[in-house]
């Protein structure tokens, strides 16, 4: 059991020992001389702007949320998809009725304008 | 070592208790929403080790695919709720809910 | 037509009542100039109801009740649970259809919330297997937490929707371990397959009695009985008029639908129910404690429709009297059907009881000034008579006074109690001295009514103009009378619904 893991251990162990040993010699051997200009976040040489925590808007969450759910309902479509054979016609008229339903709600979120960024 | 239903089903039981206990103790909102997923998993998870040892049917598993999509609507609809209870009371401890009593 | 759909026929309303809620959804998001929502509302769930009754003597085949292997139950009992959910949900329809109006919330969401949580409810009183049972609950649930949350500008309504949606979901994810249990005891997730199994004495005893607590707490929950009812005065109290009143009605007969369907058909075994070791015992000190505990947390409120809130726990408390006698009788006697048949006679009289109170309450109220406390009620009865009327019809109902709807329910689940012998005695003794108690805080609400005038100063709740309330008061008062003075044709279909349990 352990033998035939053993190589995974080993990549995982000498993973983490690479970069530690590496911040360990970058923070004992090198000198340091903090200015406020080094202090500061990079950003690709720009000059970082505005407060660390960025309220984010609502927005996301509604597409976020929306995502979710019809990734969710996905779901049932693998099972069916895995036994479509089996299943036959009548699998085939219940999934297309599901799927019905889901473009009804579809049309419904994008009809109520939940799908549209700017408001 | 062995692992029976057993295991599976002390593991689901001790998890069904965390999420249980989390709910009943934590003021968070979103830790208590978390407790309830905690419980809906660990019942996905006996259902599966009950199917594993009773594969007559499919059942369980199919149960725990309506609990998993079940659980996703549940989230939308909770945290819509939380940001719509945020947005008035600027908080998100369920202490804070204290307008209604009586 | 019938023949045509074949085994499908007994599905008819709920599939007719999902259909029509596609299409109102689609109506709401694809007509701009708002359309008459609350009337087709109001359509599509009196058709449901409608068909429902027409399927009342169509013969439920064999094949009808193998319905997607055992799933949905085809039988009276569902199509009476349609035909209370449906009319109860339309008249919260019609409520809700004058009440937003007039308080400039008009949105589509509202009505298609009600009927798409109606179809849960109507999917609930049918399911047959413990996961169509949790998937029709949340349907139902999370429709109703959305209609709580509807206004978005009040700190209550959200405050009430997630105290409600927090406990409700919790207490899913209780029921749902005790199904899980449930099937990990006996192998089956059918509700016949399962009690099949306990009958035939494979199921592990000990998880059985688990899943079956756990079950009962689960759904407890729901028809809001003490002390799991910690959700409902706040949910009640936050949700607009129109969605309290569907709460009321439609959520809990639902919920009683599918308890008595888990309690006499899953855990229907002789050696579970029996009456002094089994669950009727449990129910009868869980009914004590809700009627002891809804009314006299209700003698304390100043708030009306918080203490309505109350009084629907209370009346928990007198259906939960009738489900325990039920099983309560001799060990071969079976089932009561006289106190079947009272508690499902007890949730129609309570559906159009508190659509009456409800509605009035919403009818004294209008855009300036909504009528909450019983002061905004002082001495309405001297200046609008017309508006009092109702309200006094639908509250002596509530009480139980002669000659309402309430008055007979009452009546026929405690004589149906009595008739099981010493054994229940305690239980009617105290349901009629919290009746009693009961009393009190109804008549306060009619002596505001008539006895009191507003304080000098006070801003006076002026009664609302809405042809929908008033349609939806006349026939929620019309069936108050009706039921109670000529209570033997809705006493017979109660009857012939619980006959399902044989």
């Amino acid at each position: 059991m352990f033998e035939v893991y053993f190589p995974v251990f080993l990549m995982l162990a000498i993973a983490v020992a690479v970069p530690c040993l590496l911040f360990t010699l970058a923070s004992t051997l090198g000198t340091k001389n903090p200015t406020p200009e080094k202090m500061l976040p990079y950003e690709s040489g720009s000059a970082s702007t505005g407060a660390q925590h960025l309220r984010l808007s609502v927005k996301f969450y509604l597409t976020a949320i929306l995502f979710v759910v019809f990734d969710i309902e996905a779901v049932f479509l693998y099972p069916w998809a895995a036994q479509f054979r089996e299943l036959g016609w009548a699998g085939l008229v219940e999934m297309v009725l599901f799927l019905l339903v889901l473009g009804v709600t579809l049309v419904y979120a994008w009809k109520k304008g939940a799908l549209e960024w700017e408001r | 070592m062995d692992i029976g239903l057993g295991t599976y089903l002390s593991l689901a039981a001790i998890l069904f208790g965390i999420g249980a206990v989390g709910f009943l103790s934590r003021r968070g909102i979103l830790l208590q929403l978390m407790s309830i997923e905690i419980m809906l998993n660990s019942v996905n998870l006996t259902l599966v080790a009950f199917n594993r040892w009773n594969p007559s049917s499919h059942a369980g598993q199919v149960f725990a695919f309506f609990v998993i999509a079940v659980a996703a609507a549940e989230a939308a609809v909770g945290l819509a709720i939380l940001i719509s209870f945020y947005r008035l009371k600027k908080t998100v401890e369920s202490d804070r809910a204290d307008l209604l009593k009586g | 037509m019938i023949e045509l759909l074949g085994a499908w026929a007994p599905l008819l309303p709920v599939l007719f009542v999902a259909l029509g809620g596609l299409g109102l959804m689609l109506v709401d998001a694809l007509v701009k100039d708002k359309a008459e929502l609350a009337m087709g509302t109001f359509v599509v769930l009196s058709l449901g109801a409608g068909l429902a009754l027409g399927l009342w003597n169509e013969p439920v085949t064999a094949a009808s009740t193998e319905l997607f292997g055992g799933w949905v139950a085809a039988d009276r009992l569902s199509l009476f649970l349609d035909v209370a959910i449906c009319g109860g949900a339309a008249l919260a329809a019609l409520l809700g259809g004058g009440y937003l109006r007039e308080h400039q919330l008009e949105r589509g969401e509202f009505y298609v919330l009600v009927v798409f949580s109606a179809f849960g409810g109507m999917m609930l009183g049918r399911s047959s297997d413990v996961l169509t049972l949790f998937v029709a609950l949340e349907t139902l649930s999370l429709g109703v937490y959305g209609l709580v949350a509807f206004r978005r500008t009040s700190p209550r309504a959200a405050e009430g929707a997630l105290k409600y949606f927090l406990l409700g979901s919790f207490a899913s994810a209780i029921l749902l371990y005790g199904s899980a249990l449930l099937y990990g005891a006996t192998g089956h997730t059918d509700f016949v397959g399962i009690a099949a199994s306990i009958e035939a004495g494979d199921a592990e005893t000990r998880l059985t009695i688990l899943a079956m607590a756990l079950m009962v707490v689960g759904l407890a929950f729901k028809v809001s009985a003490v002390p799991f009812h910690m959700w409902t005065p706040d949910a009640y109290e936050g949700a607009v008029t129109p969605a309290t009143t569907f709460m009321a009605v439609v959520v809990k007969t639902a919920a009683f639908g599918v308890l008595l369907r888990v309690l006499f058909v899953v855990f229907g075994d002789d050696m579970l129910s029996a009456p002094s070791t089994g669950w009727p015992r449990v129910l009868g000190a869980l009914a004590a404690i809700t009627m002891l505990g809804g009314n006299l947390a209700a003698i304390v409120q100043r708030n009306v429709k918080r203490m309505l809130a109350y009084s629907s726990i209370a009346h928990a408390g007198y259906i939960l009297v009738g489900i325990a006698a039920a099983a309560s009788g001799p060990a071969d006697a079976g089932w009561s059907e006289t106190a079947l048949s009272s508690v499902l006679y007890y949730l129609l009289a309570y559906t159009v009881s508190n659509v009456l109170a409800f509605g009035s309450l919403i009818l004294a109220g209008s855009h300036g000034k909504e009528a909450v406390s019983y002061e905004d009620l002082a001495g309405l009865g001297r200046r609008h008579p017309a508006v009092a009327l109702p309200f006094v019809l639908g509250i002596l109902s509530l009480m139980g006074f002669p000659p309402t709807a309430g008055f007979f329910a009452k009546y026929y689940v405690l004589s149906a109690a009595m008739q099981m012998g010493t054994g229940m005695l305690w239980l009617v003794l105290v349901a009629v001295l919290s009746s009693a108690v009961g009393a009190y805080y109804y008549l306060r609400v009619l002596v505001f009514l008539f006895m009191k005038q507003p304080e000098p100063g006070a801003v006076v709740a002026v009664p609302m103009r809405s042809l929908y309330v008033v349609s939806a008061l006349v026939l929620s008062g019309y069936f108050v009378l009706r039921m109670g003075l000529a209570p033997n044709a809705y006493l017979e279909f109660a009857l012939e619904a619980a006959r399902t349990f044989g």
